[in-house]
């Protein structure tokens, strides 16, 4: 069995339920209504009144006017569910509606992709994907929907970097050590990765064509598991987001040799790029951005596009993500046109990667 | 001594008025959402995380600890009273819990469930504080060839979960293991069968194979002869615990909880290998084997322990070392990560109070848990005595719901009504479900750690046998096997020979 | 004749298991493909549901399979494959409703007026609990009703 993780809908806070969560409880389930309704939320400072929802950016022609959801693609608590809640909070502020989102995992994320294609295109349904919007077509023959033609993108989020990490006790100590000790020992060493399709596994596939050797693969369901058999050395190496190794590398659990951006991150100031420690090719980056149905009208994107811009300069969102190792994109790219050349661009680049692997997913 | 400072800190931190009272809303919600038929506890985990996203970071981990054992607690009370497990390891407490409660026992089940798991969840806080950095290495020197040995240990043992034929359980279980294939492949993407439904990929939904296989044919089962049967015992035999009852309790109670302590520590399997586990040492070490599946109130008591206690130690790993050991604890996970905490190998030295906190919060929601469940099982054993014509839409309709909420999944709604023909089918063929819901949970993991143990080993089976735990846990199940097989063969041979000696 | 019917079910969800598992990547013992797995399962189930047959042979009477409730059978399972097939174009309420009328249909105790009062009084729990306290966002009434 999979394990399901995410409940359905799950609506993030907005300006208009901050404070006391009182009213929500209420009916079936009495008794906490009490205890909640008596008190105000801890933490005191933000009160419980309920300031206006503002609406500063309500639209010719009334959108929105309701709730928006937004579809995770990946089960609740993950990475691209928290970069999802986290820019959703200053969105539904801009917007002045509540944004839901919504869990909806599976098929690598196609499952979302594929309704959110389908769904009516008002602008109330938008879809958060990451990379494998780009690597989609590659892996699935028959994909009900194009990524390129079904969609109008609105704007890129956030692009997290990735790192090549090993088990701490492994020899090598920099990652031209780490490429002869992995050409010498072909018989002996194992890369982990968390799945067909996963950006661990993508990453994978670039370092075996950098330097031209077939690696034996470990695949994993999910990073979590691959990330606890790497700490327990039951794995040599593996490549992953910085939202799940930062943490492991500055506590020492693992040690890092490159990470896949052209610049060094903030958080691992002492870790080269792939390009300074001599694999330009293996630049990677788990980039995010929003989608909507391709016949959602222009205006509506607008929109939605402003309303992403904003969320990017907000300081607890710009915190947040730099806590996880990544930054939001540049105003610029932020926008449906940048977004559209970077999943055009992505797709071309990963097609070849992908069918000289020989990898499908369906 | 450092002990008593950390413990001082964590009191300080979890005994602040605020963190107490969301600690009682969080048991509390969980208890109430997890009551719902075909919501467990990762479901209502999942649910409710955005409330705390609010919250001052401890706060907000404090009530979500304690949404999570709560809920386990409502799941456990929804298996014994309609006999619909919310998630795999309240499906052993259904087979004993239902059964009492058939017989009128239903508030004794229900005391015993929330007795056992104080005690357990007490035991296993205490274990977190004294050995957690401990633990936790040694769960990382578990590979996959340990844990493929495990889980071969753990489906060795269940065979005793079935109270009829050993021949059928087996099938079940096997029937099990073919249903936890269906879905992408992991190691090589295939969908298996999926027959196109994308929605199958990622597999079948656990939680509609337990509302189908018992729920719905439970519910089958009660309609069968509607006027001459009454479902459950309307008059209810005392709310109590006797003093028999207790002194029965007290060792499964006790083998549970270890059990359960250990294993929960373990990512993936542990917290359903200990409540299957527990069900089996039981029934193997008791007097009375033949009343188990017939409402033996240690087939309650020694699972619900376990159960509890795997669920506190399983936050081992994520509070140690930043890595989630279970689905929930990658909700938790997450919801460190929104709070603006990424737990590493360093939370313990970088966030006392956050751990220490948390740690004494366990055992304070444990407590308030039982407090507060002692008084409800008057309320729920009421709960049998709306008509049984009421009750069943409603267990239909909410797990209909419950279940369709997940994933927003139409295909977990129809999956229901697939496990409810084929669980009803199999019923009246006298196959028990509970082993095939096992197999379901571990076939997965058998595949998984298998393959991956040959992977890494580059195909050198003696991998098995060369690992010490692996050999020991191997050695274990054969033991297993001959202590199963052992006293049927010496019985039959007493048959020969006193047949021979007749003649 | 209930071990032969049981064992014909475990033989048929083996075989059928078996074939299709032939059909991937099988692989060998110690590289197996996503078929080895499942295809030995598969044999083992078909395998084991010849000896329940076998013993039901045997054994001769497995005890009588008992009455089958059909009409409960038939309209609890439409009420939840009604709910799967329309929660999302009716919407909650109207989905819930009809969902919950069929199943109290199930019973030959509820009278129409009993199971009316039971379909609202259930539908109306569910919104509350499931929309009101849960937060759940699904449509109450949904696009097919023109909401």
């Amino acid at each position: 069995m999979r394990w399901s993780q995410s409940f359905g809908a799950t609506p993030t806070r907005t300006t208009a339920n901050r404070g006391v969560p009182g009213p929500r409880f209420g009916a079936a389930l009495v008794a906490a209504a009490l205890v909640v309704a008596a008190c105000t939320a801890p933490g005191g400072g933000t009160g419980s009144g309920a300031p206006s929802a503002g609406g500063s950016g309500a639209a010719a022609g009334g959108y929105p006017d309701r709730a928006i959801n937004v579809i995770v693609p990946f089960a609740a608590g993950g990475p691209t569910d928290t970069v999802t809640r986290l820019v959703a909070e200053p969105m539904s502020q801009t917007l002045g509606q509540q944004i839901v989102v919504q869990n909806v995992a599976g098929a690598g994320g196609t499952l979302a992709a594929g309704q959110v294609a389908a769904a009516a295109p008002d602008g109330y349904t938008v879809l958060m994907h990451h990379i494998g919007m780009s690597t989609a077509p590659s892996l699935y023959a028959d994909l009900p929907y194009d990524p390129l033609v079904d969609f109008k993108p609105i704007g890129l989020v956030t692009e997290v970097p990735m790192t090549i990490i090993a088990r701490d006790d492994l020899e090598p100590t920099t990652l031209e050590e780490l490429v002869d000790y992995v050409k010498e020992n072909t018989d002996t060493v194992t890369y982990a990765n968390a799945g067909i399709g996963a950006a661990s596994h993508l990453c994978g596939l670039l370092f075996m064509n950098a330097i031209d050797t077939e690696l034996t693969e470990v695949p994993y369901d999910g990073t979590g598991p691959a990330m606890e058999d790497l700490v327990g050395g039951q794995v040599d190496f593996m490549c992953d987001q910085t939202t799940n190794t930062t943490e492991q590398i500055q506590g020492g659990a693992v040690k890092a040799y490159a990470i896949t951006s052209p610049e060094r991150n903030e958080a691992l100031p002492d870790v080269p790029t792939t390009a300074e420690a001599g694999l330009p090719d293996v630049e990677v980056s788990v980039w995010h951005g929003l989608y909507v149905p391709k016949d959602t009208p222009d205006e509506i994107v607008q929109e939605l596009s402003d309303a992403l811009k904003a969320a990017l300069k907000d300081q607890n969102v710009i915190d947040q993500f730099a806590d996880l190792g990544t930054a939001p994109v540049a105003e610029d790219q932020a926008t449906p046109e940048a977004h559209r050349s970077k999943l055009e661009s992505e797709t071309e680049r990963w097609k070849p990667i992908i069918e000289e692997a020989g990898v499908s997913a369906d | 001594m450092d002990l008593l400072s950390n413990l001082a800190l964590g009191a300080a931190t979890a005994l602040t008025p605020e963190n107490l009272l969301w600690c009682f809303v969080g048991v509390l919600l969980g208890t109430l959402v997890g009551v719902l038929p075909g919501i467990g506890p990762t479901a209502t985990i999942a649910m409710l995380l955005p409330i705390t996203f609010k919250f001052e970071p401890v706060t907000a981990l404090i009530m979500l600890a304690g949404i999570y054992y709560g809920a386990q607690y409502g799941g456990s009370t929804t298996a014994i009273l309609i006999n619909l497990p919310g998630e795999s390891s309240s499906a052993v407490t259904a087979i004993d819990g239902h059964e009492m409660a058939k017989d009128g026992r239903a508030g004794p089940a229900l005391a015993t469930a929330a007795i056992g798991s104080f005690i357990a969840g007490t035991v296993a806080t205490l274990v977190i504080v004294l050995f957690a950095p401990m633990l936790a290495s040694i769960a990382l020197s578990f590979g996959s060839a340990e844990f493929f040995s495990l889980v071969v240990l753990g489906l060795i043992a269940s065979v005793a979960l079935a109270r009829g034929s050993t021949l059928k359980a087996l099938a079940m279980i096997v029937l099990g293991l073919l249903l936890g294939t269906v879905g992408q492949d992991i190691y090589t993407g295939t969908p298996r069968f999926t027959f196109g439904a994308r929605e199958l990929f990622s597999g079948i939904n656990f939680v509609s194979v337990a509302v189908g296989m018992f729920g719905v044919a439970e519910i089958l089962r009660n309609l069968e002869d509607e006027k001459t049967r009454t479902v459950v015992a309307r008059t209810v035999k005392g709310l109590w615990l006797s003093r028999k009852d207790i002194r029965a309790i007290i060792p499964s109670v006790a083998r549970g909880t270890a059990l359960g302590s250990a294993l929960g520590v373990l990512p993936g399997a542990g917290h359903v290998l200990a409540s299957f586990g527990s069900y089996s040492v039981e029934k193997r070490l008791s007097r009375r084997p033949q009343t188990f599946g017939h409402g033996a109130i240690e087939g309650v008591a020694g699972p619900e322990s376990a159960n509890n206690a795997a669920a506190q130690t399983s936050f081992i790993p994520l509070l140690t070392l930043g890595l989630p050991a279970n689905p929930v604890m990658a909700l938790m996970l997450g919801a460190f990560i929104i709070q603006g905490i990424t737990p590493g190998p360093n939370v313990i030295v970088d966030e006392p109070a956050l751990f220490w906190g948390l740690v004494v919060s366990m055992w304070v929601g444990n407590l308030l848990l039982v407090l507060l469940n002692l008084p409800l099982i008057g309320i729920w054993v009421k709960l049998l005595t709306v008509p049984y014509n009421v009750l069943f839409p409603a267990i239909v309709a909410f797990a209909a719901i419950g279940t369709y909420a997940l994933n927003l999944n139409a295909f977990d709604v129809f999956a229901i009504a697939f496990f409810g023909i084929l669980g009803y089918a199999l019923i009246k063929l006298g196959c028990e479900p509970a082993p095939l819901l096992l197999g379901f949970v571990l076939g997965p993991l058998l595949e998984q750690h298998l393959r991956r143990a040959l992977i890494i080993s580059r195909g050198d089976p003696m991998v098995f046998l060369t690992r010490p735990i692996s050999l020991a846990l191997l050695v274990a199940a054969a033991l297993a096997i001959a202590i199963a097989v052992l006293p049927s063969i010496r019985r039959k041979r007493e048959v020969v020979f006193r047949e021979e000696e007749a003649v | 004749m209930r071990d032969v019917l049981a064992g014909l079910t475990f033989v048929g969800f083996g075989l059928a298991f078996a074939v299709v598992a032939a059909s991937y990547e099988v692989g060998s013992a110690l590289r197996m493909g996503p078929g080895y797995f499942p295809l030995v399962l598969g044999g083992l189930l078909a395998f084991l549901g010849v000896l329940i047959i076998a013993k039901g042979f045997l054994a001769g009477e497995g005890g009588p399979i008992g009455a089958v409730p059909w009409r409960a059978l038939a309209l609890i399972l439409a009420a939840v494959l009604f709910f799967g097939l329309t929660v999302r174009g009716l919407g909650l309420v109207p989905s819930t409703f009809v969902t919950a009328l069929m199943a109290a249909f199930a019973s030959r105790r509820t009278g129409v007026v009993a199971a009316l009062l039971i379909s609202v009084g259930l539908t109306v729990l569910c919104v509350l609990v499931f929309v009101v306290a849960l937060s759940l966002r699904l449509a109450l009434l949904g696009p097919w009703l023109g909401a």
